[in-house]
């Protein structure tokens, strides 16, 4: 997730030079732009264009024939409900974790750290699955626990709960780093002059969070709308939602226009939600860090509050244990809910059926996740230390495929690379691509957030010596936001991993992804099967992180450097 | 697996077809189960030698790869999907005309007059309910899709949506062939009161009928008859009003690189021989050819009640039958 999206719309600061002076960055400039054009616009308008072919030219008779269907209207309503009540709800959670963590005094804050973190890296379905398995018919908690045996969790209830468990985590980092900003001395200031606790939590504290809180409540909302995970398994045909029957109305009725037309509806929530958070409340962040850290020895919270918060963090760690302790323990049953004994019988099928779809994973998320990293830092380097014409268009553009939902994103690459001259279905080089430019926000934001902590005296001083602005890059500007490039490695690492709304669209025999293998695991009902990928994919996410982590340490001697967030 | 698969075989050929020279290996999309691809493939590969490289595409994602690459064809043989499928193939020229000597005992409905497709099995649809809930709510097995209505199954029966299943819409325009469009509407939305969800894929339900997340489950049957052999509590019902039936086809890729390997897999895979194979290796799959063994545990084709198929007219009518469900029983 993007922690700090608001540092994006500085005006550039002193020091920058201008681009007409080094023609290689100015070639590197107009290269960046031929490139986002080809593989982040194109793509778009690709679909916008197929959403408008009819038989009789151009025109809206796509979309007039869909939203005429009382069912494609419903799924948008759907959608907006889905994605305002899990935004809510998952934000809900992620305060009160985050502030508990950074105002609240208890024991074992670590390990609640921990459990708020470790979800950014589920698998998608795991909500879905984890349900299926506490409250299914045959559930461990439904069936086995209450003796309840016909538990309706198809539908809007159950998608919920699933889908406030993918969100909240990230609800909760991105809201952490903005209450650990608000600066406790000024809640020490007010309890000072006699406000009561309560007085500061309403007038001081919370004001100073409303504009985080509101961006993770849009930046979830996109989320959850493009999501098409556990809507597909949960939601079913009861409950529709757009990003669900774009994928159906493509891949189940073979009508390519009229998905794209629900792909591109799906867009408008989507890109509005994504400009407010932007241009509106990014705006509106308040900056209470003052330079030098501040500590405060005042007790923020009444000790009856402190140990309800206390209770809270523990419930909902033991339901996100609950929910991935169920993944694997269904990944070891035989059959999950009828022959529960011990067995590698679901890992022997990944191993045999899958294990070309797990190589195939890791290449194509070895193969993107440096060149997005490096694209990154490189976009976030000319945006913040250069000055050219287009500057922000280049950001702006470079952004943007962060906010389209997956659905568009896979839907406009069939489109745009399965005729020449870019014929690329069907291979690796679409998947990485398709990775590449999705997940390279992330480093953009690390790195703009990073290069504004550098003084750019640093950088001129290399540049007084003789250095060009592409030497001073790579021998100053680069080791100087090591940090914030290993980051954004692990962001497009995970997300490459995990990724299914676009890469669904893009695998082929030869290049299958772990995602799309548990999507026709579960879309087939083998949910243990299903189970097990999951296992091996949080696995070998958590080997390469813990892989980077080494790689910081021995070879940058950075050490404690927080690589998820 | 599959570069294991074709050592495999590679292996199989070696030791097996020393006498001849080495034979070029026939490229194969599967959308038989990959389970069952593999095992009718690698007998055909014991009995004549010639190696099979083969990938597994459901249906849609099958044609449509066969549209993209239509130029440049990478496969030699279809193998697998429902007829109405390699009709669609068919029609959109993807596919070349072979009139298999093996295919002449074949039932006209099984092939394609010009020789374009041929169907080299068939499973009729069936209810697959368990015997344990039965037993808990005292309910008797019921035998009609009317019973199928009654209050005790409300929420147990899961089924595939004909929004993405072919299984699904199979169900969907069998009943309107069987019994007239509103008469089957009228059917299917008594049968959506008592539907717990819809699956995106035909073979889930039974999934859920293993793990008891569903009791009652819609599908075609050989996932059900595998569920009786290995002893789990379900019984196999064909509702007396009748069930449609899906006939798997095999077409040959126009452009074919390896047209004799793709032709002698067609002729194989249709003679008595290769039909026999189906109930050897336990696929559980009916066989199409008259005098081919039917497996064990298979009933009789006489004993259900089949309702005769029309592919070309199922294919035709798809979008317009699809719309009128969400419409008529979703909405409900």
């Amino acid at each position: 997730m993007p922690a700090n999206p608001q540092l994006l719309t500085r005006p550039s600061p002193p020091g920058v030079r201008n681009v007409v002076r080094e023609p290689l960055i100015m070639i590197l400039v107009g290269l960046i732009f031929v490139i986002l054009g080809i593989f982040i616009l194109f793509p778009l308008v690709k679909v916008v264009q197929t959403s408008l072919t009819t038989p009789k030219g151009y025109g809206l008779a796509n979309y007039i024939h869909q939203f005429k269907s009382w069912y494609v209207l419903r799924s948008l309503y759907n959608s907006l409900l889905m994605g305002v009540l899990s935004a809510v709800g998952a934000c809900l959670i992620g305060f009160t974790m985050a502030y508990a963590q950074t105002r609240a005094n208890f024991p074992g804050k670590r390990f609640f750290e921990l459990i708020s973190i470790v979800p950014i890296i589920s698998p998608p379905f795991i909500g879905a699955i984890s349900l299926l398995f506490l409250f299914g018919n045959n559930g461990l908690i439904t069936r086995h626990l209450l003796g309840i045996y016909n538990y309706p969790i198809y539908g809007l209830r159950g998608l919920l709960i699933a889908q406030i468990m993918t969100f909240f985590p990230v609800a909760y980092l991105s809201l952490k780093g903005i209450l650990e900003a608000i600066d406790p001395t000024l809640e020490d200031a007010a309890l000072d002059i006699g406000a009561s606790r309560w007085q500061v939590f309403s007038k001081v504290f919370f004001p100073l969070a409303i504009p985080g809180i509101a961006s993770s409540l849009l930046i979830i909302f996109v989320e959850s709308l493009a999501d098409f995970g556990n809507p597909l398994i949960l939601a079913g045909s009861e409950f529709p939602t757009l990003a669900v029957q774009a994928y159906l109305q493509i891949t189940g009725m073979y009508d390519l226009k009229g998905g794209a037309a629900l792909a591109v509806a799906l867009l408008i929530p989507s890109l509005t939600a994504f400009l407010i958070q932007k241009y509106y409340v990014a705006k509106r962040h308040y900056t209470t860090v003052t330079g030098k850290p501040t500590q405060s020895s005042v007790s923020k919270v009444n000790p009856l509050v402190n140990w309800l918060l206390f209770v809270f963090c523990v419930l909902v760690s033991v339901a996100v244990l609950l929910f991935y302790g169920v993944i694997i323990f269904g990944a070891f049953a035989k059959v999950w809910g009828y022959d529960n004994t011990l067995s590698l019988r679901n890992f022997a099928y990944v191993f045999d059926v899958g294990l070309d779809a797990v190589i195939d994973t890791i290449q194509v998320a070895i193969a993107a996740t440096p060149i997005s990293a490096i694209l990154g830092m490189l976009i976030a380097f000319l945006v913040v230390r250069q000055r050219f014409m287009g500057r922000s268009a280049l950001e702006m553009t470079a952004l943007l495929n962060f906010a389209l939902p997956g659905t568009v994103v896979g839907i406009g690459y069939i489109l745009a690379f399965n005729t020449r001259p870019f014929l690329l279905t069907g291979t690796m080089t679409i998947l990485v691509l398709n990775f590449v430019f999705r997940y390279m926000p992330a480093g953009i934001e690390n790195g703009v957030a990073a290069l504004q902590q550098i003084d750019p005296s640093i950088e001129e001083a290399a540049r007084d010596l003789g250095a060009s602005s592409l030497v001073t890059f790579r021998k100053v500007t680069l080791p100087l936001v090591v940090p914030a490039f290993f980051s954004a490695l692990v962001f497009s690492f995970v997300r490459a991993m995990t990724a299914i709304s676009a890469a669904v669209f893009l695998v082929s025999a030869r290049w299958n992804l772990i995602t799309v293998q548990i999507l026709n695991q579960v879309g087939s009902g083998r949910l243990g099967v299903a189970a097990a990928f999951s296992v091996v994919l949080v696995v070998v996410v958590l080997l390469a992180i813990f892989i980077i982590k080494l790689l910081l340490e021995k070879v940058y001697g950075l050490k404690g450097i927080r690589l998820v967030s | 697996m599959k570069r294991v698969l074709v050592l495999a075989m590679t292996f199989v050929l070696l030791i097996g077809a020393s006498v001849s020279a080495a034979k070029m290996p026939v490229t194969v999309y599967a959308s038989v189960d990959e389970e069952n691809a593999r095992k009718i493939l690698s007998a055909f590969t014991q009995a004549t030698g010639i190696p099979v490289n083969f990938v597994f595409l459901s249906s849609g994602p099958a044609l449509a790869r066969l549209e993209a690459e239509a130029n440049n064809p990478q496969a030699d043989l279809w193998l697998g999907a429902p007829s109405e499928n390699h009709i669609l193939a068919k029609e959109r020229g993807l596919t070349q005309s072979y009139v298999s000597p093996s295919a002449k005992p074949l039932d006209g409905k099984f092939k394609d007059a010009e020789g374009y497709w041929h169907a080299f099995y068939m499973n009729p649809l069936g209810v697959g309910v368990r015997t344990d809930f039965l037993e808990r709510v005292g309910a008797k097995l019921p035998i009609t899709w009317e019973e199928l209505f009654a209050e005790t199954f409300k929420g147990e029966i899961q089924m595939p949506t004909p929004q993405s299943s072919g299984t699904a819409y199979n169900l969907v325009a069998s009943f309107v062939l069987k019994m007239g469009e509103d008469q089957a509407f009228e059917y299917l939305a008594r049968l959506h009161q008592n539907v717990q969800t819809y699956t995106q894929s035909g073979t889930a339900p039974s999934k859920a009928l293993a793990i008891g997340q569903a009791n009652v489950a819609i599908q075609f049957t050989p996932a059900f008859l595998q569920l009786i052999d290995e002893g789990y509590p379900v019984k196999l019902v064909f509702p007396a009003e009748g069930v449609g039936y899906e006939a798997a086809a095999v077409s040959i890729v126009k452009g074919a690189r390896n047209l004799e390997g793709a032709q002698a897999l067609v002729d194989w895979v249709l003679s008595v021989q290769g039909q026999n194979i189906l109930s050897s290796e336990k696929t559980y799959f009916f066989p199409v050819h008259p005098d081919a063994e039917l497996g064990a545990g298979l009933p009789g084709l006489s004993e259900i009640n089949l309702i005769e198929y029309d592919a070309a007219w199922a294919g035709q009518n798809k979008a317009r039958l699809v719309e009128r469900w969400v419409n008529e029983v979703l909405r409900k």
